[in-house]
């Protein structure tokens, strides 16, 4: 895919909706609604995604090269099988890994510069 | 339990009155995550409707409310940009292989013109007249040509990529602008030839650029044969004018058609991907 030749650093920095969603499926697939709790399970409610930014996102996260629609379909006696299951594709996670250290060393600029202290 | 009786209702009724409201979204993204987004919505009624009861149920549709207005007009919007996008792009390809076309005939059929100090006019009024127009009406499509390369190509093609490109477009309305002062100022031949050799070594060192990067989905050697001729051809005469020498028609007509070739190819690829360059992670 031609967008894929784009490097991870040209994507950063993230839109707070696609750092969640990259962030919530950091650990394994997950269909839109379990996105949309685990992030705001992740943010204790503070992020709430209506449907409409979940899948503008999850749309152009998928143009992009972020993620992948998966093509394992759950067993039905489990889980709806209509459902759409998306996970990180390789690109994405290294997004993700650039965008976590590009804030890591926004947070460790605040803290020399006493603008936070680390905690809390 | 009382909730149980009214709940799965007002459910039912509040994901009906959402699945109407998609319709506000572009027909292409409610196509494809309409039944996703009403999946889902319906996914949070049950748990708001559980926990939270009516006011829960009331909060959860003016956040949704919300939502759909903001990202319905976000998606229009970037609809609108990726369709005006895509045209130009496909657009410009054309543009670069009719461009193509008209330099060539312009340079090849203004090689027969046997004097090329006389005014127009005369014997050579067709050959003269044919260069013209061939190679400024193909100046101003090369112009339009990369400027879609520019627009359609310029993320995947990285930063150098980028500016390359904007240094060809620059080069090829520098050419243009010497083309068209060059019967009252003698600078025009310069700035043709600079702006030429500008926009020609540019798209040289792109095409090395787009090899690299695989910049599209074929023919990737497409820029570098649009523009290496051209330099070697200046190259080339100035070394045999030196000496005394002329360049052969032959040599001049064979690269002229190969610099062509490598034009049509690059812009028939850019009309064949136009659709695939509208993409942007907002």
């Amino acid at each position: 895919m031609a967008e894929a030749a784009q490097g991870p650093e040209s994507f950063l920095p993230l839109t707070p909706a696609v750092f969640h969603i990259l962030l919530a499926l950091a650990d394994g697939e997950k269909h839109g609604y379990a996105i949309m709790q685990e992030v705001e399970g992740m943010t204790e409610g503070k992020v709430q995604m209506g449907p409409g930014t979940l899948y503008g996102s999850i749309k152009r996260m998928l143009a992009a090269g972020l993620i992948e629609e998966s093509d394992d379909r759950p067993d039905p006696t489990l889980d709806d099988e209509r459902r759409r299951y998306y996970r990180l594709a390789a690109l994405g996670r290294k997004v993700l890994r650039q965008e976590t250290e590009r804030m890591a060393e926004l947070m460790a600029l605040a803290r020399r510069k006493h603008v936070w202290s680390g905690v809390g | 339990m009382r909730e149980s009786r009214w709940a799965p209702a007002s459910i039912d009724f509040s994901v009906r009155i959402y699945t109407w409201l998609l319709a506000a979204y572009p027909g292409r993204f409610r196509a494809e995550y309409g039944p996703q987004m009403a999946q889902v919505f319906r996914d949070v009624c049950r748990r708001e409707s559980l926990h939270g009861g009516l006011p829960g149920m009331a909060a959860l549709w003016a956040r949704t409310s919300l939502d759909l207005v903001r990202t319905s007009v976000e998606e229009h919007i970037e609809r609108g940009i990726d369709m005006n996008r895509e045209k130009f792009v496909r657009w410009s390809g054309w543009a670069l292989m009719a461009g193509a076309v008209l330099f060539a005939a312009g340079m090849i059929i203004g090689s027969f013109d046997s004097n090329w100090s006389d005014p127009i006019g005369g014997v050579d009024a067709f050959y003269e007249i044919s260069q013209i127009v061939g190679i400024v009406l193909g100046q101003i499509l090369f112009v339009i040509g990369l400027l879609g390369l520019r627009v359609g190509y310029a993320s995947r093609s990285g930063s150098l990529g980028g500016a390359l490109v904007l240094i060809a477009v620059i080069g090829g309305v520098v050419s243009l602008g010497g083309m068209l002062i060059m019967n009252s100022s003698e600078l025009g031949w310069t700035a043709w030839a600079l702006g030429l050799l500008t926009m020609t070594l540019a798209l040289t060192v792109y095409g090395v650029v787009a090899i690299r990067r695989r910049v599209f989905s074929r023919w990737n050697f497409a820029p570098l044969l649009a523009g290496v001729v051209i330099p070697v051809l200046f190259g080339v005469s100035a070394g045999i004018d030196s000496s005394g020498g002329t360049l052969g028609d032959w040599a001049f007509a064979l690269g002229v058609s190969a610099t062509a070739v490598g034009l049509i190819l690059l812009g028939y690829r850019m009309q064949a991907e136009a659709a695939s360059t509208s993409q942007a992670l907002a």
